[in-house]
């Protein structure tokens, strides 16, 4: 059972989170909060111990397990500015890392764009939805999937999975996790209007494929190169043959 | 020469009254000219075509399209993309086009999604009318503000 005053205790925002769903059971989290008529609140956070719907970019499953995991969505609907879109999804997984420093001191990864790895394993994803209006968006629910306390992965997974207790050595508590992500990622919506350059700063500090050989899959194949740098916007330079691209989206992986 | 400085300078002469345009920065020539002649449908402006001498640097023009219906009356709406991004026709990759050239929409319905690191942004029409063309070929990126859909308005 997930403890609603543990987690309200430590809960330190003045938007995020205040508005706090809890569910047994549902489809998606992130579908929840697309669904208009659920909720409206700005900052509203729906968690589920088990999604039967969970899902990952294009068709890919995310799976959750009843207590070990930490499964939610955060509905944002207000001030949202389109140029700043990428810097969220970068802000987003850049708060699960300081998080996880923060109460187990471990060393985070950072893995383009949005996957937290611990000792080379995916700890955590992130997965965005937004509607917009024509050019206008309208909101973005920035949904969590984080591997807390499983005992052990079986299955196949494309980056292979480890948890914060396979890690840490020990049980964590999923209230406390979920508390800290929520404060570090309103310090970052505060952020991202200041001084959006602080925010990837503290991303590249975090990301070990700049400056490597990397392999990036996509729909239409791969391809070889170098992870140059993310620009200004969080997209990916890749360069290959001496001719600069800009990444919208892909797999990204060291090539050995 | 970046694309983005290109196509700021096909929009200053789209906006302008200019109908032909040359410029070289090292060996590359770009020239922009707009083609008065070739009128595809009343009421909108025509397509634009530049060509390029020299690296191929440069992408379709954005305005050139792969499908199209007749349009009878001048009041079209652009539906344009709020971020840069991939563009999909559809909500999966096996999934059926949200959208075809000929549907009767209404302001709210989905359109496409514009996908930019893992954050799917469903686009839906601020416009109710009829699509009249649909602007970019499935999986593709757009930029800021790029025209998507060509919608007839009621």
């Amino acid at each position: 059972m997930f403890k609603i005053e543990e987690f309200d205790i430590k809960l330190d925002t003045d938007v995020i989170g205040r508005n706090f769903y809890y569910f047994d059971e549902i489809d998606s989290t992130n579908s929840y909060l697309l669904d208009e008529s659920n909720i409206k609140i700005n900052g509203s956070v729906v968690l589920a111990e088990n999604q039967l719907k969970g899902r990952g970019r294009r068709d890919r499953n995310w799976t959750s397990v009843k207590e070990q995991s930490l499964t939610f969505s955060i509905l944002l609907n207000r001030n949202l500015n389109a140029k700043n879109i990428n810097i969220l999804n970068l802000g987003a997984s850049l708060a699960v890392a300081q998080a996880i420093e923060n109460l187990y001191q471990l060393d985070v990864e950072l893995k383009w764009p949005n996957d937290i790895l611990v000792g080379g394993k995916k700890v955590a994803g992130i997965l965005l939805d937004a509607v917009s209006k024509g050019d206008k968006i309208e909101k973005v629910v920035v949904g969590f999937g984080i591997n807390v306390n499983q005992p052990n992965f079986t299955g196949k997974f494309l980056i292979p999975a480890t948890s914060i207790k396979l890690e840490f050595k020990r049980d964590s508590n999923r209230e406390r996790l979920l508390s800290e992500i929520l404060n570090f990622f309103e310090s970052i919506l505060i952020q991202i209007d200041k001084d959006k350059s602080k925010i990837l700063s503290d991303w590249r500090a975090r990301c070990k494929m700049i400056g490597e050989k990397i392999k990036i899959t996509d729909s239409n194949g791969e391809k070889f190169g170098k992870f140059e740098d993310i620009d200004d916007e969080g997209f990916l330079l890749f360069e290959s043959r001496g001719i600069l691209e800009k990444i919208h989206f892909g797999d990204v992986s060291i090539r050995r | 020469m970046d694309i983005a400085l290109l196509k700021k300078l096909i929009k200053v002469v789209e906006q302008s009254k200019i109908t032909e345009f040359s410029v070289q920065e090292g060996d590359l020539k770009v020239k922009i000219s707009k083609n008065t002649n070739s009128n595809s449908f009343q009421g909108f402006p025509q397509p634009h075509h530049f060509t390029v001498a020299a690296p191929s640097v440069v992408e379709a023009p954005a305005k050139e399209t792969k499908e199209s219906v007749p349009v009878s009356a001048a009041n079209l709406h652009e539906v344009r993309s709020p971020i840069v991004g991939t563009f999909y026709r559809a909500p999966a990759p096996d999934a059926d086009a949200y959208a075809q050239v000929g549907d009767q929409i209404t302001e709210g319905n989905v359109l496409c999604i514009v996908e930019a690191m893992k954050l799917m942004n469903e686009i839906e029409s601020d416009a109710s009318g009829k699509i009249v063309k649909i602007l970019v070929e499935n999986a593709t990126p757009v930029e800021y503000n790029q025209p998507l859909f060509l919608i007839e308005k009621n």
